[in-house]
């Protein structure tokens, strides 16, 4: 048998004595206890040398991968005849790599768990058995090779295109916050000359163009802020600048004003270009994604996974709730009801569902969400399709659901017809309630009544008659509302029972 | 020990930082719970914030009765000051080998510097004055960033690396505590630093440039068949690797590149591996794990106070009898 090993300083082929060692893995390593039983157990058969750096480093990242390098194939197709390779088997460590040589050179590999005590065996006395060359060579050797495969790991990292949406998102977050504080501050700066003009202009931008536009408030009748402000605003603005109670302030005080104003301004207009740069990136890198959830929800799931590929390795489950750890662990460590919704909340499908619904379509959502990641991190195409159909299916199962008022009775697909006797219901109670009503408001008119109608007895006696019938009435009336009453609290009960018994499970 | 004084201070330590990032995160708390102490200082330590772990060394600030004169020392420079009085420091070697301990004003774990006149991260340099006149330049090794010098300083019985060993380093981070390490086991020695993150693994290759022996990996050290033409047979593990699945990540290493009777030392983040139950119950959990990979277990110490529900496990692997 043959053992293929690799050292950083080349290939090493072994053979390997006698064969029945393999089948007592657990006995191996006394075959290695010193140096001289090593080389009794295994035999330098052939070694060859990396050229260079490069060519070490190139075989070495193929190895990595468990591909068959070039260098690697000349060496086993020169050492090992065509008449061998058909009857020899060779070892080999990596079980990927081990499949690439059977597949291109025909031959036998075992790379299996039993063969690690062989390679513990050949590591421990490598020096003793590579006897052409020395320690130091392989362990310059050995740094060398490490440094420049790091370096080329880093430099040809997989994750550089997620990267750019990592920290643009990362950094669009902090330009909106910045921006907060900034406008914060000049409109409290500004706002001792001019305090009227916060509450009339809300919008940031507007306002610090026309601090800039204006400058002092006095200039305010008279400069032309058509091309920032509607019309009325305008003409409200320049009434309330007549009447304001604002102090005075110096040109040196307008000119810092007007500094951060500028900031103000170019940071706004460097976040819009920001934003449709981290649209067009999203929609080359995660088409489908960007197309149910939007490019600022899918950006930040990006950004939390870290990379597109680690969110694809993610299940839905774990999508639904990225962004809530906090609130995940917490609940999981008080044994609560676990969190909802994460990041996944700010996307537009759930925005639009009803209060109740929200934690059914995150779910939904996060379903359909994993399947988009996975076709646009793995798939081929690079259409929305698969995104647009899911998001198509959410959309239709939100109207289904919100059809039948919040009731969720499984997959019943006549919600129109539902929904109408749900309806009719809700009128039939109302219509009771009226009743009640009418009853209490003619009670106090017919006792009046009875006192002015008193001379006129035959036409009394009429009402009277009327008036027992209507007692009658009200009697029994309020009987069978209290029933009715009854009825409605104790199933109210029974549903705060239900409620409380399904928290607690 | 010089560090007797911290035994008093280890009670009060209970808020400590409840929101500390993963490594070397915000060290806040430290500085505060300083102020606490030692009672005239008043509103010294409040203003520590920060970085207050990576300055101000561990142990002798509890002197303070001591050194007098509290209010004359601002924050950064009382623990500049401390650094530099090279005349009244005397080094002595550790019980560990590889390791020193300097007493002066202040107390201070130290490594040997392999490379004179640099610091890695920030930390402080002292020098000293052999006998034969030749300059010794050491390095403070601060036990709230690094869990190995937390380990030391906690009274582990055996750490396992000294000068010449070669020690296979799971979850290298941004190379802080390996280059202590390979300050330990000297020019003789070698470290086998892994290290997934391509962010810290950058910091990691600079480290890793100034000392020959650090071999910097950056794979994942859940496949260490990707690595195996790199790394030889190592006599330790050390593993910070903060995984649920820790142990087979050891185990699986350590059948490939450590020695029979070898030893493994692994720092254990209860949070990491099951949040919901308490420390101890997941320490007592990892145990049987490790036993399946044949590590047999040897010590066990908490990392308090530097560490919050931090473990040390050492152990050893016997593969064959």
């Amino acid at each position: 048998m043959l053992v293929l090993y690799e050292t950083p300083a080349g290939y090493a082929l072994f053979t390997l004595l006698d064969d029945g060692k393999l089948e007592k893995p657990d006995s191996i390593w006394k075959d290695f206890e010193t140096p001289e039983q090593a080389n009794k157990t295994v035999k330098l058969r052939a070694f060859t040398k990396f050229e260079n750096t490069t060519d070490a480093l190139s075989a070495v990242t193929a190895l990595v991968e468990g591909k068959l390098a070039k260098n690697l194939k000349e060496f086993l197709s020169k050492e090992i005849s065509e008449k061998e390779m058909k009857k020899e088997s060779l070892i080999v460590g990596d079980a990927k790599l081990g499949g690439a040589i059977a597949k291109k050179l025909n031959m036998k590999v075992l790379s299996d768990s039993t063969t690690l005590d062989l390679y513990r065996g050949i590591r421990s006395q490598l020096d003793s058995l590579l006897s052409g060359l020395s320690s130091s060579d392989l362990s310059a050797m050995v740094l060398g090779l490490s440094h420049s495969l790091s370096r080329y790991k880093l430099k040809f990292s997989p994750d550089k295109v997620d990267t750019m949406i990592v920290q643009a998102i990362a950094l669009l977050d902090d330009l909106d916050k910045e921006l907060n504080t900034y406008s914060m501050r000049v409109k409290e700066w500004y706002g001792w000359h001019f305090p009227e003009m916060t509450k009339l202009i809300v919008d940031n931008l507007a306002y610090a163009k026309i601090v800039k536009k204006m400058g002092f408030r006095a200039n305010c009748s008279t400069s032309d802020l058509a091309d920032i402000l509607p019309e009325e605003l305008e003409q409200e603005l320049k009434e309330a600048s007549e009447i304001s109670m604002g102090t005075e302030i110096a040109d040196e005080d307008l000119e810092n004003i007007h500094a951060l104003c500028d900031q103000i301004i170019s940071i706004t207009e460097y976040r819009t270009q920001l934003y449709e740069y981290l649209k067009n990136r999203m929609n080359a890198i995660a088409p489908n994604l960007t197309a149910l959830v939007g490019d600022l929800v899918g950006a930040r799931l990006i950004a939390h996974a870290g990379s597109l590929m680690t969110l694809a390795k993610h299940p839905a489950s774990t999508i639904q709730i990225l962004g809530a750890e906090k609130a995940l662990f917490r609940a999981l460590k008080t044994k609560h009801d676990t969190p909802k919704y994460g990041l996944i909340y700010h996307a537009s499908l759930i925005g639009q569902a009803g209060p109740k619904m929200k934690g059914k379509i995150a779910r939904m959502v996060a379903t359909k969400a994993a399947l988009s990641i996975r076709v646009d991190a793995l798939g081929e195409t690079d259409t929305p399709d698969i995104g647009i159909e899911n998001r198509g299916k959410v959309e239709a199962r939100l109207r289904m659901l919100e059809g039948h008022g919040g009731k969720p009775s499984g997959a019943d697909r006549k919600a129109a017809g539902n929904a109408k006797g749900q309806k009719k219901h809700e009128f039939v109670a109302s219509s009771s309630y009226n009743t009640s009503t009418d009853a209490t408001m003619t009670s106090p008119p017919s006792e009046k009544k009875r006192k002015a109608d008193s001379d006129n007895e035959e036409s009394s006696k009429k009402v009277k008659k009327e008036k027992k019938e209507k007692k009658d009435k009200k009697d029994k009336e309020p009987a069978v509302e209290e029933k009715k009453e009854k009825k409605e609290k104790k199933e109210k009960k029974e549903k705060k029972d239900k409620k409380d018994k399904k928290e607690k499970k | 020990m010089g560090f007797g004084d911290r035994g008093g201070s280890r009670g009060g330590r209970g808020g400590f930082g409840g929101d500390r990032g993963g490594r070397g995160g915000g060290r806040g708390g430290f500085g505060g719970d300083r102020g606490g102490r030692g009672g005239g200082r008043g509103g010294f330590g409040g203003d520590r914030g920060g970085r207050g772990g990576g300055r101000g060394g561990f142990g002798g600030r509890g002197g303070v009765a001591k050194r007098g004169g509290p209010g004359a020392r601002g924050g950064r420079g009382g623990a500049r000051g401390g650094a530099r009085g090279g005349a009244k420091v005397t080094v002595e070697p550790h019980r560990h080998e590889g390791i020193f301990v300097a007493h002066g004003k202040e107390d201070y774990l130290l490594t040997k510097n392999l490379v004179p006149g640099e610091s890695v991260y920030g930390e402080k340099r002292i020098s000293i004055e052999g006998a034969d006149g030749a300059k010794v330049e050491y390095r403070v090794w601060n036990p709230f960033r690094s869990k190995v010098a937390a380990g030391v300083l906690g009274g582990v019985d055996n750490i396992h690396i000294a000068p010449g060993k070669k020690v296979l380093y799971l979850g290298a981070a941004s190379g802080t505590t390996v280059s202590h390490v390979a300050d330990i086991v000297g020019p003789e020695g070698l470290v086998y630093a892994v290290e997934f993150s391509h962010r810290s693994g950058r910091d990691l290759i600079n480290m890793a440039k100034k000392r020959t022996n650090v071999i910097p990996i950056i794979e994942d050290a859940r496949h260490p068949h990707k690595y195996r033409m790199l790394v030889g047979m190592v006599d330790v593990i050390f593993a910070d690797v903060a995984q649920p699945d820790q142990s087979r990540i050891i185990g699986i290493n350590a059948h490939h590149f450590l020695k029979n009777n070898g030893h493994i030392v692994i720092s254990i983040k209860a949070n990491c591996i099951d949040s919901t139950v308490d420390a101890a119950t997941v320490f007592a959990g990892e145990i049987p794990k490790l036993q399946e990979q044949r590590i047999k277990p040897q010590e066990q110490l908490t990392l308090e106070p530097f560490e919050r529900d931090h473990a040390l496990v050492v152990g050893k692997y016997v593969r064959s009898k």
